[in-house]
């Protein structure tokens, strides 16, 4: 059985369909990136595995169960986890209380009580540098420690599945990197069984995804391994146009 | 870190009090003074339970100080044949609580569904519109009000129900704002406090981390509505004796509420305190100065706070003692 | 007898809807314009309803023709408190915006309190009435009828047939894509903002050819809330659905008015404006973006 399950996905607003009748699985473990240009879908379609928006059609499922009418904070409960594209912390709240936030009311918040999510906190305080951060609001941080609060408090949720929105998006190429490590040493050292990632950075894209899933238009256009998808003509097309292709080719 | 260090922040609060309950009995003639700095204090802690902490602005909110006086208005009315002496009292306060509880879970059970400006607008009518059920529909007498005096004196004695109104009432407004500062500082140090921090911040991302917002909303407007229902039944109720629909469910008392909040500092405990205080002191100099003007005094400071101190008194005060040891005790 | 009566009163019910949905264009031209609740709706109305005592009482002249001066007070209100306060709040939180109106309608009622007293007025305009059969209509009333209808058909013509008009239904759809095109909308708010003030205070008056007495400070209460019920009755961001529920909630008043008083035991006064309360968490409950909304 898949961990993560679209049957038929779609999700319009007024006339545009956002997302068109999607089928995909994601499998325990797996990491995969959604790439697709602008205007593909590609955040509506996290919109819709999180619950930020109720689908229109189809059906979710996660780990067996359907989660298709869920609101947002139940599936967070059962271990769905997201980043936002731009970064969304608790502005008046400093760093710690942010990601101890995250631990508070995420996938084992009923255990947990505030005094053990703040050493939570500082466990991934350290995990992601951001020690001498520790107790700034978090709306004073520049943008790329604002990302790192944004994972830090979304790990903090302990998460089995952990849907990343444009983390490397404004990076320079020395970033990218960085964050191409960190998203590696998270997945063995944290146990997360998957990080679904949507980026158009293309070189984060292939050194961390097995499988690759292009959108265009809100539907589906190609899914296979890393590799293959990246050289399928119809990827290449639609990135580049024709004239793309016959370069290409 | 131990519940010694967290609840710190209490003590300059329950010293306060302590302090002004000292004045107002050792200084001749400064009672009703301080019961009235007490009472806008209560009023504004309680007020901010929900707006301070939520972010959402309930336009309606005296209604619940106007079923709360009814509750003890009703109990002390109709059951002072009885011969149930004081007990009428706590009878009365859990009344108090329990229609608030009833009113809150009917206007929250609607209200709390939507966001921003519809809550709004979804309160603003409340209190008007339960002051109009109750004139229309002619509950508990309708317009007419009930008048309680005769009443206190046949459960309390001549003498028992003078001391009532004149002071114990009044007792009992300082125990709300006690009980009002300690829930605050609950909620503030336990996962409700983030939880509503949260959601005040972004409530869609506070959804996606797991926080599942109309609870801790009902939470804080249920809190919020029992602390107003019992001030509503000590500081009105007991200590004038008389209820009328007119009065209690005027809506100048939730514009106060406002005022004192944004003075202070909303979703801070000092805050509502500071503003109280504040407040009071000033609308009771300006009644002196220029009276009548109170109102078109305060509605530009309430602008200016707006515009250009959002954080208002104890924010201000909070981001400049940010690194310092005073820092432990405001919070 | 009771449905002659009935008619009688929904009919007139009618009239005064068209008033009432007048007063709320404003309101909804704002809040489709600047997602700004003018809480402090009822005061500006207030002010209109003074601009026609003192038009009547002052310069001796029919009420109706304080109209113009009523819209350029308004007008003049509203360009102030938007360069003053409100474009300091584009980017606050909502509860910032709520507090700001809240606060001028606070300071508009308690500056008319200082100038004129809270003593209630009114004044008496008699020009005559029409006698329809089953009601019998003052022309006054049908003045404020006819003005109502007037300025809705204008302020059609306006959003739909000029430039101005058409650049501010630009902003209400989409700001950025309005900027894109190369509309000011920083002005557009403004004039949005103004011109809804404008329309209230204007609605003041015409609500005095209605209800030409009971003209204090604090008069404006009562409006807002029913203001708000039309609002969101038409779906809070259309001027037009606002007109439009405005004459629906018109006739529910009245028709509930005559339910009321035929059961013994209530007050149908008091019960109307406890059942128009009702009435709008209904709709907030089931149908937030209005009952007339094709979506």
């Amino acid at each position: 059985m898949s961990f993560l399950v679209l049957e038929n996905v779609t999700k319009r607003f007024g006339g545009l369909v956002a997302v068109d009748a999607v089928n995909m699985r994601v499998e325990h473990g797996e990491m995969l990136a959604i790439v697709g240009p602008n205007g593909a879908g590609k955040t509506t379609l996290f919109n819709l595995i999180n619950g930020v928006f109720l689908a229109d059609e189809g059906r979710i499922l996660f780990d067996g169960v359907d989660i298709t009418r869920y609101p947002a904070y139940k599936r967070a409960h059962l271990g769905i986890g997201r980043t936002f594209q731009i970064p969304r912390p608790f502005a008046s709240a400093t760093v710690r209380e942010n990601i101890a936030i995250g631990g508070m009311f995420g996938a084992d918040g009923n255990e947990i009580d505030v005094d053990h999510a703040m050493g939570m906190a500082d466990h991934y305080i350290d995990l992601l540098g951001l020690t001498p951060h520790r107790d700034k609001p978090a709306g004073r941080l520049t943008p790329v420690e604002k990302k790192m609060v944004e994972i830090a408090r979304a790990l903090a949720m302990k998460p089995r599945l952990l849907l990343m929105d444009e983390a490397m998006a404004g990076m320079n190429p020395k970033d990218i990197d960085g964050m191409v490590d960190l998203i590696k040493q998270i997945r063995e050292t944290e146990g997360i069984a998957i990080i679904a990632m949507v980026e158009h950075i293309m070189r984060a894209v292939v050194s961390l995804a097995e499988r690759v899933l292009v959108m265009h238009q809100g539907a589906k256009l190609v899914d296979e391994p890393t590799h293959r998808a990246l050289t399928d003509p119809k990827v290449v097309e639609v990135y580049l146009g024709e004239a793309g292709e016959a370069r290409h080719a | 870190m131990g519940a010694a260090r967290k609840y710190a922040p209490l003590l300059p609060v329950l010293g306060l009090y302590a302090a002004l309950f000292a004045i107002g009995l050792l200084v001749p003639g400064k009672w009703q003074l301080i019961a009235q700095l007490v009472f806008y204090c209560a009023l504004g802690q309680a007020f901010n339970l929900f707006m301070g902490m939520t972010g959402y602005v309930d336009f309606g909110y005296v209604a619940f100080m106007g079923v709360g006086a009814y509750g003890m208005a009703v109990t002390v009315s109709s059951l002072s044949d009885k011969g149930l002496g004081l007990w009428l009292i706590p009878l009365g306060l859990v009344h108090a609580a329990i229609f608030s509880i009833l009113l809150s879970l009917a206007v929250g059970a609607v209200a709390l569904r939507l966001r921003g400006a519809y809550f709004a607008i979804a309160t603003i009518g409340v209190n008007e519109g339960f002051r109009f059920l109750i004139e229309g529909a002619r509950l508990w007498n309708g317009s007419a009000g009930i008048i309680f005096s005769r009443n206190m004196k046949e459960a309390f004695g001549r003498e028992g129900a003078i001391e009532i109104s004149t002071f114990w009432a009044d007792v009992l407004v300082f125990a709300v704002a006690v009980l009002a500062a300690v829930m605050t500082m609950v909620y503030l140090c336990s996962k409700v406090g983030y939880a509503l921090t949260a959601l005040r911040e972004d409530e869609d991302a506070a959804k996606v981390m797991g926080i599942n917002v109309t609870r801790y909303k009902i939470v804080a407007f249920i809190t919020s509505a029992v602390l107003a229902g019992l001030l509503g039944a000590c500081a009105w109720a007991l200590k004038l004796t008389y209820v009328y629909p007119a009065d209690v469910f005027e809506i100048h008392y939730t514009v106060e509420a406002i005022i004192i909040v944004l003075l202070g500092g909303a979703g801070t405990l000092l805050g509502p305190i500071v503003g109280g205080l504040i407040y009071a002191a000033s609308k009771y100099y300006l009644a002196v100065t220029v009276p009548g003007l109170q109102l078109l005094i305060f509605a530009p400071i309430i602008l200016t706070i707006i515009v250009l101190f959002p954080e208002g008194t104890v924010g201000m005060v909070k981001r400049r003692c940010r690194s310092t040891v005073l820092e432990r005790f405001i919070h | 007898m009771f449905l002659e009566q009935l008619s009688g009163n929904l009919f007139q019910g009618l009239i005064l809807g068209a008033v009432y949905g007048m007063a709320t264009m404003g309101l909804s031209l704002i809040f489709g314009v600047l997602r700004v609740v003018n809480v402090g709706h009822g005061a500006f109305m207030m002010v209109g309803a003074y601009c026609s005592l003192w038009a009547f009482h002052g310069l001796g002249v029919a009420p109706i023709l304080a109209l113009p001066l009523a819209m350029l007070v308004g007008m003049g209100l509203g360009l102030i408190f938007y360069y003053t306060v409100i474009r300091r709040l584009i980017k606050a939180p909502e509860l910032a915006t709520l507090l700001a109106t809240f606060a001028f309608g606070v300071i508009l009622e308690e500056t008319i309190k200082l100038i004129a007293t809270s003593e209630s007025r009114g004044f008496n305009w008699d020009i005559g009435k029409i006698d329809f059969g089953f009601t019998i209509l003052p022309y006054t009333k049908l003045i404020a009828f006819a003005g109502s209808v007037l300025i809705a058909l204008l302020l059609y013509w306006w959003f739909n047939k000029t430039r101005a008009g058409m650049a501010m239904r630009c902003v209400v759809e989409d700001d950025q894509g309005a900027r894109v095109c190369g509309i000011n909308v920083e002005w557009e708010y403004a004039l949005s903002f103004s011109l809804g003030l404008g329309l209230t205070v204007a609605s003041g008056v015409l609500l005095t050819m209605f209800i030409p007495v009971g003209i204090q400070p604090y008069m404006g209460g009562g409006y807002t809330l029913k203001a708000f019920v039309i609002a969101v009755l038409g779906g809070l961001t259309s001027p037009y659905g606002a007109f439009f529920g405005g004459l629906v909630f018109g006739l529910l008043e009245n028709g509930s008015y005559s339910l009321f008083a035929q059961i013994p035991g209530l007050e149908p006064f008091a019960m109307t404006r406890f059942f128009s309360f009702v009435m709008l968490l209904v709709i907030l409950l089931f149908r937030p973006t209005g009952l007339l909304r094709a979506r």
